[in-house]
């Protein structure tokens, strides 16, 4: 029996630059001035967010913290910090940050002191997870963009051995990092650490993440995209002979709004795709035209046709539709949930962005009490999924 | 031993005249070759990971390219080699020539990057991938209408088009990916050439497109004056390219030096 578990991630937007102030510029990321954040405006949008984590901690749903930088988009900036912060306002919930960016961040040892010491902060409740970065972050934190996986993956392993070495220093000589003497205080609470998420949808990455057991989470990444990176992590855990992996390794974020009915929840609902029409807006030298942002083989595809993946129709019931939103009153969100994890072969931890877009503090506190109260009792003890009949289902 | 293989474009015979290419490699297309062809022969090799030219696993910095062109210019037949850089190819050659080659006898270089000269809240080398395609374009031509067909310096992405192949574009974007791993940060320098540009021992000759706004003329005239000797002169009507933009005398400028003092 598999229960679903729920968690909120709210990138804390700052929705308040004037539309033609966001018009006029060619990038509402990386470049915008930031005479345009009101800091007492900032203050109050933090103030709400930590009620809405303390309300999170109360009602049972688990809390997701990230960071992105110089843009409207997000206010997190330094995902650990916000991490610590929500680790001491919290009791109950587990955290999990996705995560700082381990690409763009020069030291490795530094980032495993931070996670190490929220650990035990929290009394164990930190999950970590690793996000790889690119586009408009690689120039505001001064990263060469190029190799960018391969550096990701020895930050990685740099972090875990950081974090699960208690005999005093060792010495790391690898090809992005140097280090002649590790030696974390505190040690992680949880032993022999946090456990590790990683958000991607390559299906190469998403096999190496079956072969370590991380958790593998996907963006929107709706049904088919979804499925395809499970199927690669399971596929290279068996072929690697280890165990099937439970429904716990597989986590799934969508925007997700829950009202009384499903025709509140759709109006409120529509708030949230500001996240694509407005926040993502980037010049082309953060985007298309930036050195690795696709590999060079695929650069006619992007260059003639713009390469958008992003839907091109954003309305509520276009997102529902692809997978990419939950979106209702608590019975259609629950039942939409059930019908995602059926059709991408099982999925333990769906991440809801709900505090998105325009939609405001009250209206995010009531989609998250009928999240906890009436959606996920319904997302309790599922019986296990049928992996032949979902894969006729896929077909179909 | 790592063994680096090269795509090399050659025109003309005679003496060598190494060209290192900056943005892209040197088109078969670009008006400089034929004319300069006629002076001696013209040897184009494409860096690792640009045009043709493969990229070994583990080459990855200027540390790479400067060992790798010093082979170059071992292997090459006599001991008269003319090397030629352009823009960042001019940051190459530099570095290259730092190194005092045996066989280097004479250095042309062209709107070359590759060194620090302003306090640290000025940018003396204008970002390439920081910087809208458009932007680039404005700075980096004297006229943009005029871009030879098939050349492309920087704002190379503000030319392409639907008749251009899939081949170029991959072409394009693994010249421009490559570029980046080279030069990211320190963008486009070096912090420690300016100390040994002293070392430099051959005839110098340092040429600037008068319009260049990705690296000034005041620029250029301060690098030169780094260089023992150097001297430093400027081409009209010409940007960061003045070998695409003003051909004839570039080669003019190019032969006029060579020839002196032979």
């Amino acid at each position: 029996m598999t229960s679903v578990e729920l968690w909120n991630h709210c990138e804390n937007p700052y929705p308040f630059v004037p539309a033609e102030v966001l018009d006029a510029v060619d990038s509402v990321r990386a470049s915008l001035p930031s005479k345009y954040c009101e800091p007492e405006i900032a203050a109050r949008l933090y103030d709400e967010i930590w009620e809405e984590y303390q309300l999170c901690d109360e009602i049972g749903l688990h809390i997701v913290t990230n960071e992105h930088h110089s843009g409207i988009n997000n206010l997190w900036a330094a995902s650990p910090v916000i991490t610590g912060i929500v680790a001491n306002m919290t009791k109950k919930v587990r955290i999990l940050s996705l995560g700082t960016l381990i690409t763009v961040r020069p030291d490795p040892v530094r980032i495993a002191t931070e996670y190490a010491t929220i650990d035990v902060i929290s009394r164990g409740r930190l999950e970590i997870g690793f996000v790889k970065s690119g586009a408009t972050e690689m120039v505001s934190g001064n990263a060469n963009p190029m190799h960018i996986r391969e550096r990701e993956w020895e930050a990685i392993d740099l972090i875990e051995k950081s974090l699960t070495s208690h005999d005093g220093p060792f010495s790391w000589e690898g090809k992005f990092f140097t280090h002649p003497h590790v030696n974390v205080w505190p040690r992680p609470y949880q032993s022999p650490r946090p456990d590790f998420w990683a958000a991607t949808s390559d299906l190469p990455t998403c096999a190496e993440l079956g072969r370590r057991g991380y958790v593998n989470t996907l963006l929107f990444g709706g049904y088919d995209r979804t499925r395809k990176a499970y199927d690669a992590y399971k596929q290279a855990r068996t072929a690697a002979g280890l165990p099937r992996a439970g429904e716990d390794r597989f986590s799934y974020m969508a925007f997700c709004y829950i009202g009384d009915t499903d025709e509140e929840a759709m109006r409120i609902g529509q708030k949230i795709p500001w996240f694509l029409t407005v926040s993502i807006k980037s010049a082309p030298q953060f985007s298309k035209f930036q050195p690795g942002a696709v590999a060079p083989e695929m650069a006619p595809a992007a260059w003639r046709g713009g390469a958008s993946k992003r839907p091109t129709d954003l309305s509520v019931a276009s997102l529902i539709a692809q997978g990419q939103m939950f979106c209702g009153n608590p019975d259609t969100v629950a039942n939409q949930i059930k019908d995602f994890r059926q059709r991408v072969g099982g999925v333990g931890r769906i991440i809801m962005m709900t505090r998105q877009g325009l939609v405001t503090h009250a209206q995010a506190q009531k989609s998250f009490n009928l999240a906890a109260k009436e959606v996920l009792p319904q997302l309790r003890d599922l019986p296990p999924i049928d992996d032949e009949a979902t894969i006729a289902t896929a077909a179909e | 031993m790592m063994k680096v293989e090269l795509d090399v474009l050659r025109r003309g015979s005679g003496r060598p005249i190494l060209v290192i290419h900056g943005t892209n490699p040197v088109s078969p297309r670009a008006p400089f070759l034929a004319p300069l062809a006629e002076h001696g022969e013209v040897i184009a090799p494409s860096h690792p990971g640009f045009g043709a030219t493969p990229m070994p696993a583990d080459f990855e910095t200027m540390y790479d390219l400067v060992n790798l062109y010093q082979d170059v210019i071992d292997d090459l037949p006599g001991d008269n080699v003319t090397m030629i850089g352009l823009g960042f190819g001019g940051w190459i050659a530099a570095e290259v020539a730092v190194t005092r080659p045996a066989k280097l006898a004479r250095l042309v270089l062209v709107d070359p990057v590759g060194i620090k000269l302003g306090g640290r809240e000025d940018r003396d080398i204008v970002h390439f991938f920081n910087t809208t395609p458009d932007e680039l374009t404005r700075r980096a031509w004297h006229d943009p209408a005029k871009r030879p067909e098939g050349c492309y310096g920087l704002g190379w992405q503000a030319t392409i088009n639907d008749a251009m192949t899939d081949d170029e574009m991959v072409t394009l974007a693994r010249n421009w990916d490559s570029l980046c791993l080279y030069s990211w940060t320190p963008h486009m320098y070096n912090p420690r050439l300016k100390v040994w540009l002293r070392r430099i021992a051959v005839p110098t000759l340092v040429l600037w497109g008068e319009s260049d706004g990705i690296v000034t003329p005041e620029y250029g005239r301060a690098y030169a004056g780094l260089i023992p000797g150097a001297r430093f002169e400027t081409i009209p009507a010409a940007g960061h390219h003045p070998e695409l933009e003003q051909p004839k005398m570039f080669v003019d400028r190019v032969v006029r030096f060579l020839t002196e003092g032979t």
